[in-house]
């Protein structure tokens, strides 16, 4: 006799959502919600299944977040939990309208620019990240910030800024009036030296 | 001979007597599911196997027994079980080498399911891709591991908002990296 499979993993007569999997993961679910979906995944290993490509998903995350290597806004949180997990933050922080010299290290794992802002009020606020001629490279629009907020912590990537050559980069915080006009926020300049051999060492 | 048996069935065939190919099947089937749950609540890949082992052994001697009155309700038995196998785990109650001895640590060796194998650069290409709430959500949730309510209040919206939030960078990221939402 041969016992066969039950969980067939290519059906499931009531498949749980992908998101309420991450929340499950994430124990943001009510205690009902989340009994309900305990007995389910005991029994369906099709949803076991997704569930595995969310933990891996949330793992892929974690790891990118690790490696410093998004640009995007991050809370002070963060930056807590990178220290605590022993990585290096390197963190500048001009003052509106000026400017800072700065460098990354090989040792350097997270790189911050702190944008220091006025942002009461602000119901929208684009982050812009421009070359040294103030032309517009890229657009962080709608970015993650608190109205009570006196900074906004962008991150660069640091893959990115360690393979950069020596450069001047300007980021400008935007907000829009209600006629849908941009006024800046801010403007800070980072003047990058390059101090990391190897292929783009010579400068631009 | 071909014969596909549903947990239930499985239950019964072990409860009616010694069968070790059902209970070895029981194990193989209910042990991934169990180890999920384990990852779930004990973070911890060595926990979760310890969880693993001491679930299906309660479980084997529950059916032997024939304690368990309602084969169908096998996953909540279970569920039952893993819960107060944390407990105890949790309260450092062990009593593991006894309960291998007596049931066979081939019939109990943890059946380690895979977890995915994600392409990096493309996942990163994904997560890039989100808009910068989802994106920020997606970071706080997964890194930060800051809960619904602090970044809430990072963000300025309600719970709800994040969760919905959340809830489209998952099904957005599943989409990017080509696995069907």
């Amino acid at each position: 006799m041969r016992i066969g499979d039950d969980g067939d993993p290519v059906t499931c007569s009531n498949p749980i959502d992908a998101a309420v999997l991450a929340d499950y993961w994430l124990a943001a679910l009510a205690e009902a919600e989340e009994e309900a979906v305990e007995v389910h995944l005991l029994d369906c290993d099709r949803c076991g299944e997704r569930l595995r490509e969310v933990i891996a998903l949330a793992e892929g995350v974690r790891n990118l977040a690790r490696e410093g290597c998004l640009r995007m806004v991050v809370s002070d949180t963060f930056l807590q939990r990178a220290a605590e997990e022993g990585l290096r933050v390197r963190e500048y922080a001009p003052p509106a309208g000026g400017g800072v010299r700065c460098t990354v290290t090989a040792e350097d794992d997270i790189l911050i620019g702190r944008l220091a802002a006025n942002l009461s009020g602000a119901k929208r606020v684009d982050l812009c990240i421009c070359d040294e001629h103030g032309v517009e490279q890229l657009r962080l629009p709608d970015i993650p910030v608190h109205s009570g907020a006196s900074s906004v912590a962008y991150q660069e990537s640091i893959k990115f800024m360690k393979a950069a050559p020596t450069l001047r980069m300007i980021a400008r915080l935007v907000t829009f009036d209600e006629a849908g006009g941009e006024r800046l926020l801010g403007e800070y300049t980072f003047s990058h030296t390059r101090t990391l051999p190897g292929p783009g060492a010579t400068g631009m | 001979m071909d014969i596909k048996l549903n947990d239930a069935e499985l239950v019964r065939q072990i409860g009616s007597g010694s069968d070790r190919e059902a209970e070895a099947e029981l194990c193989r089937r209910m042990a991934p599911r169990i180890r999920l749950y384990g990852l779930r609540h004990l973070r911890d890949e060595h926990a979760s196997e310890d969880l693993t082992q001491q679930v299906l052994i309660t479980t084997l001697e529950a059916l032997r027994a024939g304690r368990l009155r309602e084969p169908e309700k096998l996953a909540s038995f279970v569920l039952g079980t893993c819960r107060m196998t944390v407990l105890d785990l949790h309260r450092g109650a062990q009593r593991k080498e006894r309960l291998l001895e007596q049931f066979g640590a081939d019939l109990l060796a943890p059946v380690q399911p895979t977890m995915p194998c994600l392409d990096h650069d493309l996942l990163q290409r994904c997560v890039q891709s989100l808009k910068e709430r989802e994106r920020a959500v997606v970071v706080m949730s997964f890194y930060d591991e800051q809960t619904g309510a602090d970044v809430a209040s990072f963000l300025g919206i309600s719970e709800a908002n994040v969760r919905v939030i959340r809830h489209r960078a998952i099904h957005e990221l599943r989409k990017c990296m080509g696995v069907a939402v």
